[in-house]
């Protein structure tokens, strides 16, 4: 990721205009709507959030309870897709586990987004040392491999959804930083702000009245972005096994427990690889339907 | 050649527990039955008893998958980051352990003690070279173990062994008799010298062993390389005679799933260490290159409550958490029904000193125990990890087991990395397993008696540990099972220990692979082959 | 352009010190040291007494992280805690292993994405286009172990062409590795190619629809021309980013990978030496990621300036 990507996203964002009404907002909505790839992504993304609500209304079994006598069974009329080792309806798991899934990724999502959004905001607008010095800082944390950051958070604070928010956080939010500064950059130097601080009104306000309305869309499209590669990212992790605690339903952990026996039981994890796939599919191109809809450059931003 | 002689060096043997052996694997059957149901037994076969067994070619290379046991691992058998699967191929001890748990000769002959135990004299075996040609003689022996109770080396066995041998009490009369002077009687005194710490180097080779590995053993090295590839090729002139094979070659991968995939692609011939939960080994076995072999009771698996950790401290808890549970369950759930009833005790069933004390599961008195405790509807946290793949299972049907007397119990995965650095013997309630293969009286000392540095759940007991030196001081042989078999009972009805059961270890090896046999901690390197 | 360079290269510089203090400061805060994580189950406090002593770890860690500083500006790494061998190396050797899926699939991704790419934006919406967005969209939505899992299955143990693992160690000839990097390559390829796949077609589309190319049209220069003389080196300016990127991540991130097929690279290595709380093994890794990640950077920048000559005047604002 390096500066003229940034110049470009941050024009992206100049270009939607600096009068965010309602008025935009519906031209937004119809953008969105005309375009099928943006509704089914974000179809898939309502059909995840709605099966795993209603999970426990959709499956007579429990996600968690044991039933050795009925372990390993391939898919027949009462498991659908068949169940695991321990005789878990493997349907069911999957279900509950977008539950997870869905909890996390969301919550670790909108970490990064709003720290990352918050940082670059400011150090756009106060420049100077702080800027520098925060640029610099985020480079060498950019720098380090992220999965080597990720396992050394996880070792010392153990695994658990709250040290992924966590991780995810901090590996996420200085690529969301550099991407909002520029952003910011590109609506700091107009003419109401540079007026707003000639009143002498201070950065806060400025912050929230004249920049945040202004790169609102960046910041959407880079959450709907984030959380497809967070979706992808806490499911190695499970695999991995710093992710869920069992017998949490995860689908990652649930590909990490069943893949040897993909010979003998292939929905075991099959099934959940396709839940992962499809929620992750749904995000990519919700993020794409939204860029399109709000004229922000997201392919180029990803780098 | 003689046997070791019968007087008080050779416990009396309990009568084998075949029947109960025979029973539970009767049960096991009828569980698996219902689990598999008519279409699962269709889609794959039931996982073999044994390893095939035939004549094999003549010579042949056996690759083998095996855990690194770090990336500086030694063949310093004294060291605890030995490549385990070298040793027995590299060296003998000078006594090792049969399948019933009865010390047998390797280098050693014939040995037996003083009048009152204070003094051993073992008989070596004449016309033994170590691979670098030189006689071995009862100066190696004398060297070996006195290298092990330095407390500079820090070997794993010179914390059980340094408080029973005097080093300079270690005699070599002549080249074929070692004597050893210990510090205080002791009868037992043989069948802790059966460790895979305890095989015989030359003497004076300490600072060279880790890396030329030379012993007695069947195979010579050819090379090795730490955390890395290695072969042992065969020794001609091996005193029990040459092994079937021409080599043994050695990899190392950390990753059991990178273990299981090489067999599964016929990379290598035999995955060492590495127990396969029950759904791979149905994969293996269904496999046309593949199958699976038991080691039988290889492992004991163990919930330890932490005895200096609340609510663990009180023995109304421990014993509550303890009559709360049905064995039964965890075996169906996390060994599909094909393990054997631990009983809360360590000691293998069909070993020599094993009681059969167990107390019965019985939720209704798990719940007076803990309202009389102070302790109603119990909430526990249960560690576990991905480090074995029957810790979970275990865990979960611990936890289903106990829901009935009121003990709600959370379970929580930690990282298998740092699972015996940060959770064992750190946290209140875990998941853990031994191998088995430690004689009764190293095993009770080592993990129970007060103070020892495997003593996982802290437990700390005057009586038990005044059980065990009694134990050693004492000749007569069934006086010394009664009083081991005391020690257990403090074990099972006060200890801290939840042993819910023994398990077969399941490994995956070639089809091509015969003559198999592993147990405890003795591999068969003599005779394993190749399919003709 | 002379002084922009130097600008860049002290603020690299820099950037890999800072990444080597934040290493070092979050290792210090792993639970546990290597000398209990060394003996594991065997951790005596009698042993690990002896081992710490051994590894000189009583010192304070400011003592041990200027040594190391001064250690490497003259080209040593150090000594690993847990193999006692020299860090560089070690390092070396699995650089060198990495390097070689890494080269292998970069140029594989490139190659194909960059045909993948160009034919989506030519036939922009219509059914090559549709046909590769959709497998770019689910290549970019499996995790690769998933990707490699499945290879593992198809071509190692359904029908054996491949080996499934590594057997080799980090010290093994080239040519003994290449049969084995087949598989980890394709595995990562497919997730590389997704990403740069849109990124190449959106520039062709972007360029396709720009003035000069409607120049050249109007000259009468045939549709595979324009693409080839004219559109594609355009096309290529924005991708180099990506591939940039995409370097310093496989160096850096393939551990999942290269731990499914046992493959003795960084990755492999970074998750022993995490394992193990190997602190030199770990900084060296770090450093040497950084260093990866911003010459990377670099390169793609300096490329994109020879590439465009509006941006080799420009004194960029934004830094």
């Amino acid at each position: 990721m390096s500066d003229p990507s940034q110049n470009r996203a941050g024009d992206g964002g100049q270009g939607a205009g600096p009068a965010p009404a309602t008025g935009a907002l519906r031209r937004t909505l119809r953008s969105l709507t005309r375009s099928t790839p943006a509704m089914v992504g974000l179809g898939l993304v309502a059909l995840h959030v709605l099966l795993a609500l209603f999970a426990p209304l959709l499956t007579p079994y429990s996600p968690t309870a044991n039933t050795p006598d009925q372990a390993l069974l391939g898919p027949g009329a009462d498991h659908w897709a068949g169940t695991d080792a321990l005789g878990r309806d493997v349907l069911t798991r999957v279900l509950y586990g977008g539950q997870y899934a869905l909890v996390v990724s969301f919550a670790a999502t909108a970490c990064a987004v709003a720290l990352g959004t918050l940082l670059g905001c400011v150090t756009a607008l106060r420049g100077g040392w702080f800027d520098d010095a925060l640029m610099r800082v985020l480079d060498a944390v950019l720098a380090i491999p992220p999965i080597l950051a990720l396992l050394v958070v996880v070792t010392v604070l153990g695994a658990g959804p709250a040290v992924i928010v966590l991780a995810v956080t901090i590996v996420y939010a200085p690529q969301v930083v550099r991407v909002v500064r520029a952003a910011a950059l590109g609506v700091a130097p107009l003419d109401y702000v540079t007026a707003a601080r000639a009143r002498g009104e201070r950065t806060l306000p400025i912050l929230v009245r004249e920049v945040l309305p202004n790169i609102v869309n960046v910041v959407a499209v880079e959450f709907a972005m984030r959380a497809s590669w967070v979706v992808l990212l806490i499911s190695s992790l499970s695999f991995l096994g710093f992710g869920a605690n069992p017998p949490t339903p995860d689908w990652g952990l649930m590909v990490s427990e069943n893949r040897t026996a993909m010979v003998v039981v292939p929905w075991a994890s099959l099934a959940p690889i396709l839940a992962l796939a499809t929620l992750v599919v749904g995000l990519n191109l919700s993020a794409d339907g939204l860029s399109k809809a709000w004229g922000v450059d997201r392919v180029k931003e990803s780098s | 050649m003689p046997r070791s002689p019968g007087s008080a060096g050779n416990p009396p043997q309990v009568p084998r527990r075949t029947a109960l052996l025979g029973g539970a694997g009767a049960f096991g059957a009828a569980v698996l039955l219902p689990g598999c149901g008519s279409s699962g037994r269709d889609e794959a076969p039931p996982i073999p008893e044994g390893a095939a067994t035939g004549t094999t070619a003549d010579g042949g290379v056996l690759r083998m998958a095996r855990p690194p046991a770090s990336q500086a691992e030694t063949l310093d058998p004294a060291s605890s980051l030995s490549a385990y699967e070298y040793l027995g191929a590299l060296y003998n001890r000078l006594v090792r352990m049969d399948e019933s748990g009865q010390v047998t000769p390797d280098l050693a002959t014939e040995w037996e003690p003083s009048e009152d135990g204070s003094t051993w004299t073992f008989r070596l075996r004449d016309g033994v070279t170590f691979h670098d040609g030189t006689p071995f003689t009862s100066a190696d022996a004398a060297y070996t173990l006195r290298r092990i109770v330095d407390p500079g080396l820090a070997s794993p066995q010179g914390t059980v062994l340094e408080p029973l041998i005097d080093p300079n009490g270690l005699g070599t009369p002549e080249p074929g008799v070692l004597v050893v002077g210990l510090k205080e009687p002791n009868f037992e005194f043989p069948a802790l010298l059966t460790s895979y710490h305890c095989y015989v180097i030359p003497e004076d080779s300490g600072d060279t062993i880790g890396r030329s590995g030379i012993g007695t053993g069947p195979f010579r090295l050819d090379t090795f390389s730490p955390g890395g590839r290695g072969r042992v090729v065969a020794n001609g002139d091996h005193w029990e005679g040459p092994p079937v094979l021409d080599a043994v070659e050695m990899f190392a991968m950390t990753d059991i799933q990178a273990r299981v995939n090489a067999l599964m692609a016929g990379q290598v011939d035999l995955v060492s260490q590495t127990n396969l939960d029950f759904a791979t080994a149905r994969v293996v076995g269904a496999s046309e290159r593949a199958t699976i072999a038991r080691s039988v009771n290889a492992q004991w698996y163990v919930l330890p409550m932490l005895t200096t950790a609340e609510p663990f401290t009180d023995p109304r808890v421990r014993r509550a958490m303890k009559h709360a549970y049905d064995p039964r369950l965890v075996i169906d759930v996390a060994l599909q029904g094909t393990g054997v009833v631990g009983n809360d005790n360590p000691v293998p069933p069909d070993t020599p000193y094993w009681t059969d004390h167990a107390l019965e599961h019985d939720p209704d008195r798990a719940r007076a125990l803990l309202a009389e405790a102070g302790h109603e509807n119990l909430r526990v946290d249960l560690y576990t990890s991905s480090y074995d793949p029957v810790f979970t299972p275990m865990a979960l049907a611990y936890r289903d087991s106990v829901a009935e007397a009121g003990i709600d119990v959370t379970v929580r995965n930690a990282s298998a990395d740092s699972y015996y650095t940060q959770i064992w013997m750190q946290r209140p309630l875990m998941a853990t397993y031994w191998y088995t293969g430690r004689p009764a009286d190293q095993l009770l000392n080592q993990v129970f008696r007060s103070g020892s540095s495997y003593n996982e759940t802290a437990w700390s007991n005057a009586d038990f540990d005044t059980l065990l030196d009694d134990a050693r001081r004492t000749a007569d042989e069934d006086r010394r099972r009664t009083l081991y078999q005391d020690a257990q009972l403090l074990v099972v009805e006060e200890g801290g220990a939840m042993t819910p059961m023994f398990a077969d270890r399941l490994v995956g090896l070639s089809r091509d692979v015969l003559n198999y046999r592993e147990y405890g901690f003795e591999f068969d390197y003599l005779n394993i082959g190749l399919r003709p | 352009m002379l002084f922009y360079v130097t600008r860049r290269l002290l603020s690299a510089v820099v950037t890999v010190l800072l990444a080597s203090v934040m290493v070092f400061a979050a290792v210090q805060l792993l639970p546990g040291d290597v000398a209990t994580q060394v003996l594991g189950q065997d951790a005596t406090p009698e042993a690990v007494a002896a081992l710490r002593d051994q590894m000189d770890l009583n010192r304070p860690a400011v003592l041990r992280f200027l040594d190391w500083i001064a250690g490497v500006v003259r080209g040593d790494f150090g000594v690993s805690l847990v193999s006692g061998e020299a860090v560089a190396g070690t390092l070396w050797l699995h650089l060198r292993n990495t390097m070689l899926i890494a080269v292998a699939t970069v140029a594989v991704a490139v190659t194909s994405s960059i045909v993948l790419g160009v034919l989506a934006g030519l036939y922009r919406d219509r059914w090559p286009d549709t046909v590769i967005s959709t497998l770019t969209l689910i290549g970019m939505s499996v995790p690769e172990f998933v990707v490699a899992t499945l290879l593992v299955l198809a071509l190692s143990i359904t029908v054996p062409v491949l080996p499934a693992v590594v057997l080799d160690e980090a010290s093994a000839p080239v040519a003994d590795l290449l049969p084995a990097i087949v598989l980890p390559t394709v595995a990562l390829s497919v997730v590389m190619t997704a990403y740069i796949v849109r990124m190449t077609r959106t520039s062709v589309i972007d360029v396709m629809a720009g003035e000069f190319v409607t120049t050249a049209r109007l000259k009468g220069i045939g549709t595979a021309r324009v693409v080839v003389r004219h559109a594609l080196p355009s096309a290529l300016l924005p991708t180099l980013n990506v591939i940039a990127m995409n370097v310093a991540w496989l160096v850096g991130g393939v551990a999942v990978v290269e731990n499914v097929f046992n493959y003795p690279g960084v990755g492999q290595l970074m998750l022993e030496a995490v394992h193990n709380r190997d602190l030199p093994v770990l900084q060296a890794i770090a450093v040497v990621s950084a260093v990866v990640y911003v010459l990377c950077n670099l390169a793609a920048d300096l490329g994109a300036m020879a590439l465009n000559p509006r941006l080799r005047t420009g004194e960029r604002s934004t830094r």
